[in-house]
Order: structure tokens, then sequence, then C-alpha cells
């Protein structure tokens, strides 16, 4: 629904008189990948961390369309949103978590962490903020032949080594679980 | 008046530093690792929004773009079910240990 209602906004570019929509749907969106963020960091409840995770994957996808980044944002939403989060949520599902209130957040180095992400990401938010001011040019006919181009011609060589790390990271979640398996019933059998 | 690539490169700077101050404060190893992908997807933003600004004849940083989300997914497999085997292994070492 957010991606349709972004599409929806995008020829007011075109248009003089609505041209205010593209940087409130930018800060409606931006509010969202921070808040989502932030309570990634802050809370306590695994589940509803993973899920504002997905919120978050879900803005940025957004942002990405507002960057006129299409494939990028159907990307987003199939791997992030639709992978990454649900490998997590099994994650969260076969561990065992140490449920003690604020145990896990409030330590000795919160203010140190605090003072240290504040002092280097504040300079180089406003130093950002000041120095790129023009605004992206927005391509036409999206960004899928350009992004297929690159891919199959000058990243060709990078493109297969990725393919190897895919194959490498699968077969070795398989040796993982394998290993586990045998060791399991091994101590089942001592048992 | 449409939005400016500072302020993209605004919001993917504080998200970045949020989840690294993720890392650096959870102890929770799930966590952590969706902290680091609030990282990755910082970066993400970035690079889309930079090359949305200088590279949008080939496409350079979206690319790297896609290779940022082979390298999450990849990782997040292996970091989960790493996750979850050794708190199996764990539970075998106790099982072990008090047998």
């Amino acid at each position: 629904v957010r991606l349709r209602r972004l599409r929806s906004a995008r020829p007011a570019d075109d248009d003089v008189t609505f041209d205010f929509v593209e940087p409130v749907v930018f800060a409606v969106l931006s509010i969202g990948v921070i808040a989502g963020g932030v309570a990634v960091v802050m809370l306590n409840r695994i589940t509803a961390a993973a899920l504002l995770m997905a919120f978050t994957f879900l803005s940025m996808a957004g942002m990405f369309v507002l960057l006129g980044a299409e494939t990028i944002a159907a990307f987003q939403v199939l791997i992030y949103v639709g992978a990454i989060t649900v490998l997590i949520l099994y994650g969260v599902m076969f561990t065992k978590f140490s449920t003690s209130p604020r145990a896990l957040f409030f330590q000795k180095q919160t203010p140190l962490a605090a003072v240290f992400v504040a002092a280097v990401a504040v300079p180089i938010a406003i130093v950002a903020t000041l120095s790129f001011t023009g605004a992206p040019p927005r391509p036409g006919g999206g960004d899928l032949p350009a992004l297929a181009t690159s891919v199959f011609t000058d990243f060709a060589f990078p493109f297969e080594i990725a393919s190897v790390l895919l194959l490498a990271a699968m077969v070795g979640a398989i040796v993982l679980t394998k290993r586990d398996d045998q060791e399991e019933a091994a101590a089942r059998r001592r048992r | 008046m449409t939005v400016p690539l500072g302020a993209y490169i605004a919001v993917s700077a504080v998200l970045f530093f949020t989840g690294c101050a993720g890392v650096l404060v959870r102890r929770n190893a799930v966590v952590i690792l969706m902290c680091v992908e609030l990282m990755l997807n910082a970066a993400n933003l970035a690079l889309v929004a930079f090359s949305r600004k200088y590279g949008s004849i080939d496409e350079r940083g979206s690319v790297f773009v896609i290779f940022v989300f082979v390298i999450a997914a990849a990782e997040v497999a292996v970091g989960d079910f790493s996750v979850s085997v050794s708190a199996l292994l764990s539970i075998v070492v106790i099982l072990v240990v008090l047998g």
C-alpha cells in the first residue's frame, strides 16, 4: 500500500502545484526509518524488534522508490522484508533468551556508546545536509536497464563470486546444523 | 522543491549509527545481527542516493547494493544458524555435564 501510494505521488513531480508531496513523503518515510531503527535498538521484546526491523526495511524501500530506484526497492522488499526478517524470526523462535527486564539494555557501556554515536552521527548528518544540496536527478524509464547492463558486463565476475558466496553460505549452514544433529544424538545416547 | 541529496545522506548516517549503538550496547546475538542489518541497509541508502546523483548512467552504486544484499543474506543465514546451533550446543553441553 505504501509503494502504491508513492507511485501515485510520483507524477506530481511534473506538476508544479503538487511539488510539496515529495518532501512530505520523504519526511514520513525518514521518521519511519529512524523510529524503527531506534525501536530495534531499545526494545527488549525481540519479536517486536524483528517486526519493527521489517517496518524499517519497508520504509527504506519507499525511500528507494522516492529516489527512483524501483528495482532496488523491489529487491529490498523481496530479500530484506521477505527473507531476512523471516530468517531472524526463525532464529528468535529456535533460541532461548533471558527475559529478565532491562538486563539486556541498561549496562555500563550504554552512556559511552550513546556519547560516541551522537558525537559521530550528528556532525555527519549536519555536514551532509549542508554539503549535498542539489536534488538527485530523476531517471527516465527506471533503473533496471542500466542496472542489468552493469551487472552483466562490468560486474560479471563479482556477480559470479557472489553466487559462490551464497553457495558457501548454504553449505555452511547445512554443515553447522548437521554436526549439531549428530552431537545431540550422541548426547542423547550417552544420557 | 524536491528533497536534496544531503537529507538522504543524513537519514543514512543516523540509521547507521543507531545500528552501531545497538551493536555496541546489546548483548543478545540475534539483536546484534538485526542491528548489523540496519547498518547494511543504511549503507544501501547512501549508495543508492550517490548513485542517483553521480552515476545514473550505469548505476554502479546500485550494483554494489545488490552485492550488499547477497552478503546480508549469506550473513544472516550463517549467523542465525550458528546462533541457534550454539544455543543447542550449549544445551547439549549442559546435558553432557549433568549426565
